[in-house]
């Protein structure tokens, strides 16, 4: 990917981004973008949507020269507190046990947004946590994340996040899927269903966790794109995949069975000749074969050497953190071999970040759990080189509101928060976006899901407005109907 | 209610209206109730009809609006082919395009096929070996009747309605909290099938059969009628929104699920294409679909609404009323008692009266247990205990998971901008599609006096025998299930982006038979089924085959069948002979492992009402048939997912069919393949515990219903050598036979 670097410069500037706007979709340097050259490693596979019934996951060309190859997303469950870790508000500190400013109240209730006052009190409550400047920008990062304030040169905050909903299914089924309601096809869907991945030996779109994300498989379905788009849930421990490995009194005579199997099963395709459907099953049971040992090989910490597993955490004292340690370590090595979309939830139990009381009995330890694992992985996708095409989300369905709640909590808050993005193309060390002084709202360039999305697809070279799926007549798009999205262009290298 | 303007008029001042108002005179497309008005007529004859000034008479070609007009039988040059009348319509097409039909299938596939689409069962060995020795249309008939006829039908036929009604046993969203009580109408749905209810009662039940009713049921099929709302309840809802302020999201959605299920189900309209804006190719405004969105304003959850028969109500009452009243003599005896006591034992009363203050009353009562003596102890005991036994004769009525009107809170229905419910403009009233039905219509009287008459109007409206598109869908989603590809290809989709049909007469032929039938699903089923069609070849996907006069081979069966999940699973535990019968109940929760339960975190949380955890059944219950199986939203069954089972949020029109590596993986390796090998294997040692080649003829029987071929038989033989016939078994439920109906 690296020859056509130049080919992808894109307008940097705050000013020459909304001239982009301006000139609609087509700006120029956006169309030097879409038409820049594709490898021509690439040029020999299917288009986008052109789906080989018998290879569905094989690889096919994108839109447009891609930037990333495959995605890690991190989605720490349940609403982290952005002014408790990457949002720095020091007024905070004088507005402490005191009413919401006047003028932010109004400007709040004037939005969609007024009802992220439901639920908690008229008081400010000033984030327990100090926070400290890091790298060459000085950007501000709370005491919860010290490995990962190391990174942040690394990486783009997006600190003017929005959600359409303020309770947690709908708002993390609009960042999965860009609906609030369940039943469309997730983010990772959409990119197998739109690239096919680069290793057919193992599932395309793999999932990692302990407990699931809240509102649970509307999350990472494939909706209504073809079965085969939808995701696999690796372990991070034990047995990857379920049905693996083949039960005891049959194990010894697989390849035997296999054997007789393929040879019932073409003499059967003898008398019905012609039907693909048949050589497609009977290619499905050499691939599964080839995928025991390929998803059995991918679990195999051992072959890390040891500085990896230190540098992880899997020999953390805290087996939680050994646990995301894990699956951190396991996006890495999925996305080596060729998997082209990895979600990871951090959630180990029934709550995730959702600290409605007690903000640091909930926030301290997840942050203890989580930081040392995903500064890990972008120091690891950094030294094997594997960051310039792998872009890493950092997200969660919303933040917390600087109100308290209950006994020190904080109630959901998705009128603005802070994401981060990394490798891939995204272009590092920047800031974009801003909330209002008490990090409540978002009103330096408010960013929506859809915006996300497109700038998602884009990275993977895929055109989001041509990326669809017929449903009953009507072409879906990740980012919407509507054709409201707009890709964050200035945040590409 | 609403605006009471004149749409043409501001149809031609909103030409001068900025952007954002661009939806709002699309929103007019709509006519307001006006007694000196002049009605106006369908957009196809009527030049005034708002559709058609909107769309600039455009749009108005589709095939779906014309009305259903009963064509005549043509003639066919090759009349012998011609088993009945659908083979004459198929037959004259394919004569005029110089085709010619592709022959015939063998006699085994022929029944194999019957059962599997009537039924969703594999074929017995016993039946095709009886139908191999007479295989005619005839023995081929009464097999057909015989499934019809067999419970096992409905359940098979329940499903498909199922997909299209997206039922779910759970909520949705955050907490996907069980309803236990939605099992009702997935049964209430099996019987109609097996009682072969008439299809345009069976949707005007599902629409307003709460509005059927006068009072409290008073036959099980009134009560029925109050189950069949169930399908308004179907549908997600965030139960969590009113936590966050955002009921009015969750009520909207509730209704525009309404609003896009009854049009997919039932109508084959797209009605989620104008959600937000008029619709972008077919001739439905942005209004169409809030005015279709009104019918169901009043809806309301029903569900501490009594299903007990009046009389049983009655009884229940007057068994309720016996018990109080002992309850109030054994409380006032027991007072007494305790007056007496008190006095006796001088504990002084309690200062406020006993009635305003249970703290005090409590007082007392604690000092004078601490007082007594054992037998004095005893005798309250008795008290006590006679009442609390008395209080647990109370009857609590049944209750179901049900819809009706509150006529007191109608929403009122605006047209939403973008389809946002924080940007309301004008209001609408109930309509049907204006394109051809653009007039106010006039409300239903329904016999229930608590319901406004708007579900049940829509209702009738819906299976009127002038509605274009009720028959045709439902005939269409019946040959799908058939033959595998529907007439129109696109079920849920009768607009210009779905497809045409392959054979309109066809097509107009089946739904005026059924309507003529009296909507008889059974009349028309054995039609299709004992059609020549229905015995011809499948012809594979994308290729043409000519015969030797170079005509082109047609067949109304393209592509190999794969089971779909419940066929599947089903198969493997009836060859087994695992599989449990049952006349419906509560659903049966397989045992799932801790780390797929965690799947949605709420199973974590559960809770006493015992609404969100996971609650495996009995083991004797996990054979189930697959309709059984309980059905949530954010937790679905691995299996079923792998092979396949779609999403329950929206209106599923067709399954897909995927073939993946994990689907091997879980036959070759999953738990329920190896327990069914096991069991076949070893119920066939014990069979024929002496012969290899019988027990190997017998495991074909069992699992392919034929027998083994002269080289299937020596293969066997020497893969039994090293190997365990339960190996054997779980090569054949593995093979393509097993798994692809031809």
């Amino acid at each position: 990917m690296s020859s056509h670097q130049n080919d992808l410069r894109l307008p940097n500037s705050r000013r020459s981004f909304l001239q982009g706007l301006g000139g609609g979709f087509g700006s120029l340097a956006w169309s030097v973008l879409q038409q820049s050259a594709i490898s021509d490693d690439l040029k020999s596979h299917r288009r986008i949507g052109d789906i080989d019934p018998l290879r569905p996951l094989a690889q096919r060309l994108p839109h447009f020269a891609p930037k990333a190859k495959s995605v890690i997303f991190l989605f720490l469950v349940g609403g982290p507190s952005q002014i408790d870790t990457f949002d720095y508000k020091p007024s905070l500190n004088d507005l402490a046990d005191k009413p919401v400013p006047k003028s932010i109240r109004a400007a709040v209730e004037a939005t969609r947004f007024a009802n992220v006052f439901h639920g908690c009190e008229d008081k400010i409550l000033r984030s327990p946590y100090a926070f400290q400047q890091y790298g060459q920008n000085g950007t501000w990062v709370s005491e919860l994340m010290p490995h990962f304030a190391k990174h942040v040169d690394d990486v783009c905050f997006i600190h003017s996040m929005q959600a359409d909903s303020n309770n947690h299914a709908p708002a993390s089924y609009q960042l999965h899927t860009g609906d609030v309601r369940a039943g469309k096809a997730s983010l990772g869907s959409w990119v197998t269903y739109g690239l096919g991945s680069e290793n057919e030996n193992l599932p395309g779109y793999v999932v990692l966790f302990d407990a699931g994300p809240l509102g649970g498989a509307g999350n990472y379905s494939n909706g209504f794109l073809p079965p085969a788009f939808q995701c696999t849930r690796f372990r991070d421990i034990g047995e990857p995949v379920p049905n693996l490995t083949p039960n005891k009194a049959f194990v010894e005579g697989q390849r035997q069975s296999l054997d007789l199997l393929a040879d019932l099963n073409r003499e059967h395709q003898s008398k019905l000749p012609g039907f693909l459907e048949l050589d497609a099953r009977i290619a499905s049971y050499e691939l599964a074969y080839r995928m025991q040992s390929a998803a059995l090989d991918v679990g195999r910490f051992e072959e890390e050497p040891q500085h990896v597993h230190s540098l992880y955490g899997l020999d953390h004292k805290d087996k939680r953190t050994q646990s995301f340690a894990r699956k951190c370590l396991l996006a890495r090595r999925l996305v080596e071999r060729g998997v082209r979309f990895v979600q990871l939830y951090d959630m180990p139990d029934k709550d995730g970040w959702d600290a409605h009381s007690k903000l640091t009995e909930n926030h301290t330890p997840r942050a203890r759990w989580t930081d040392q694992p995903v500064a890990a992985l972008l120091a690891d996708l950094k030294r094997t080189g594997l960051l310039d095409s792998t872009l890493v989300i950092w997200a969660s369905e919303f933040g917390r509101t600087p109100m308290v709640q209950g006994n020190s909590g904080r109630q959901h808050n998705a009128a603005g928060f802070t994401i981060w993005l990394a490798g891939g193309g995204i272009k590092p060390g920047i800031h974009v976006g801003a909330t209002d002084e008490i990090g409540l709202m978002a009103t330096e360039r408010p960013i929506q899901f859809r915006d996300l999305h497109a700038t998602i697809l884009s990275a993977l070279g895929i055109s989001y407005e041509e990326l669809s799926y017929s449903v009953n007549g009507r072409d879906e798009r990740l980012t919407g109907v509507e054709g409201t999205a707009s890709p964050l262009k200035d945040i590409f290298v | 209610m609403g605006t009471k303007t004149l749409w043409i008029s501001v149809f031609l001042f909103s030409v001068f209206i900025p952007f954002e108002c661009f939806y709002t005179h699309c929103a007019l497309a709509q006519v307001e109730s006006h007694e000196d008005r002049e009605p106006i007529g369908d957009a196809l004859s009527d030049p005034k009809n708002p559709i058609h000034v909107l769309f600039e008479g455009q749009r108005l070609a589709l095939w779906s609006l014309r009305p259903i007009q009963k064509p005549t039988i043509p003639t066919v040059k090759n009349s012998e082919w011609v088993w009945n009348s659908i083979d004459s319509f198929l037959l004259a097409d394919w004569e005029k395009q110089n085709a010619v039909p592709f022959p015939d299938t063998e006699p085994s596939p022929w029944l194999r096929r019957a059962a599997n689409s009537l039924v969703g069962l594999p074929l017995r060995f016993e039946d095709s070996d009886a139908f191999l020795a007479d295989p005619t249309l005839e023995h081929f008939s009464n097999e057909v009747d015989r499934w019809l006829a067999s419970p096992e039908y409905g359940e098979h036929w329940a499903r498909m309605w199922l997909d299209a009604v997206r039922y779910s046993d759970s909520n949705g969203f955050d907490w996907d909290e069980f309803r236990p009580k939605a099992w009702l109408f997935r049964d209430y749905v099996v019987r109609a099938w097996n009682q072969n209810l008439p299809y345009d009662q069976f949707l005007t039940e599902q629409l307003a059969g709460d509005e059927l009713l006068a009072g409290q049921p008073t036959t099980e099929r009134e009560q029925q009628m109050l189950i069949a709302t169930g399908y308004l309840r179907l549908g997600p809802y965030d139960n969590a929104a009113k936590l966050f302020n955002e009921q009015d999201r969750a009520r909207v959605e509730v209704l525009s699920d309404l609003t896009e299920t009854t049009a997919s189900a039932m109508l084959g309209l797209t009605m989620s294409c104008c959600r937000c804006h008029d619709h972008k190719t077919d001739p439905l405004s942005h209004a169409d679909h809030y005015r279709f969105r009104a019918f169901f304003a009043a809806c309301s959850f029903a569900d501490d609404k009594s299903l007990e028969l009046a009389h049983d109500q009655l009884a229940i009452q007057e068994h309720n009323t016996k018990i109080n009243a002992a309850v109030d003599t054994a409380n006032a005896d027991l007072q007494q008692w305790t007056e007496q006591w008190l006095a006796l034992l001088h504990i002084e009363r309690d200062t406020t009266p006993p009635s305003k203050s249970k703290k005090n009353k409590s007082n007392a009562l604690a000092r004078l247990r601490v007082a007594l003596q054992e037998e004095q102890k005893t005798e309250l005991a008795n008290y006590e205990e006679q009442i609390k036994t008395l209080k647990a004769q109370i009857r609590k009525p049944n209750v179901g998971l049900l819809m009706t009107d509150s006529k007191e809170s109608i929403d009122k229905i605006a047209v939403l901008f973008q389809g946002d419910h924080r940007a309301p403009r004008e209001e609408v009233n109930p309509g049907f599609p204006s394109v051809l039905f653009p007039n106010e219509p006039a409300m239903e009287k329904p016999v229930s006096s608590t319901t406004t008459g708007r579900r049940l109007t829509l209702a009738r409206w819906i299976v009127a025998r002038e509605n274009p598109w009720t028959a045709r869908v439902i005939v269409n989603r019946l040959w799908q299930m058939h033959f595998g590809i529907g007439i129109v290809e696109t079920p849920n989709d009768f607009g210009w982006t779905g497809s045409v049909p392959s054979n309109m007469d066809l097509l107009d032929h089946l739904a005026s038979e059924l309507i003529e039938s009296g909507w008889s699903l059974k009349h028309l089923q054995k039609l299709i089924v004992t059609s020549h069609a229905f015995r011809q070849k499948a012809l594979p996907m994308g290729t043409k085959l000519y015969d030797p006069a170079e005509r082109e081979y047609r067949s109304c069966r393209i592509g190999l069948k794969r089971l779909k999940a419940e066929e599947l699973r089903d198969a493997i535990l009836m060859v087994a002979e695992q599989l449990q019968h049952r006349a419906g109940g509560p659903p049966i929760w397989p045992n799932l492992s801790d780390d797929i339960l965690q799947a949605n975190p709420a199973v974590l949380d559960d809770n006493e009402t015992k609404t969100k955890g996971w609650y495996p059944s009995a083991p004797h219950l996990q054979t189930a048939r697959s309709v059984y199986l309980v059905q949530k939203r954010t937790l679905r069954l691995p299996w079923m997912e792998t092979f396949d089972l779609p999403e329950n949020t929206v209106s599923c029109p067709k399954r897909d069919t995927s073939i993946v590596a994990p689907q091997a993986l879980a036959l070759m390796n999953g738990e329920l393949n190896v327990a069914a090998s096991q069991s076949i294997a070893n119920r066939i040692k014990t069979t024929a515990p002496h012969s290899t080649t019988s027990q190997i003829d017998l495991l074909f029987q069992a699992i392919l219903a034929r027998n083994p071929s002269v080289e299937e038989r020596s293969k066997a033989e020497s893969f039994l050598v090293n190997r365990e016939m339960a190996e054997l078994a779980n090569v054949l439920l593995n093979s393509n036979e097993f798994v692809f109906v031809n």
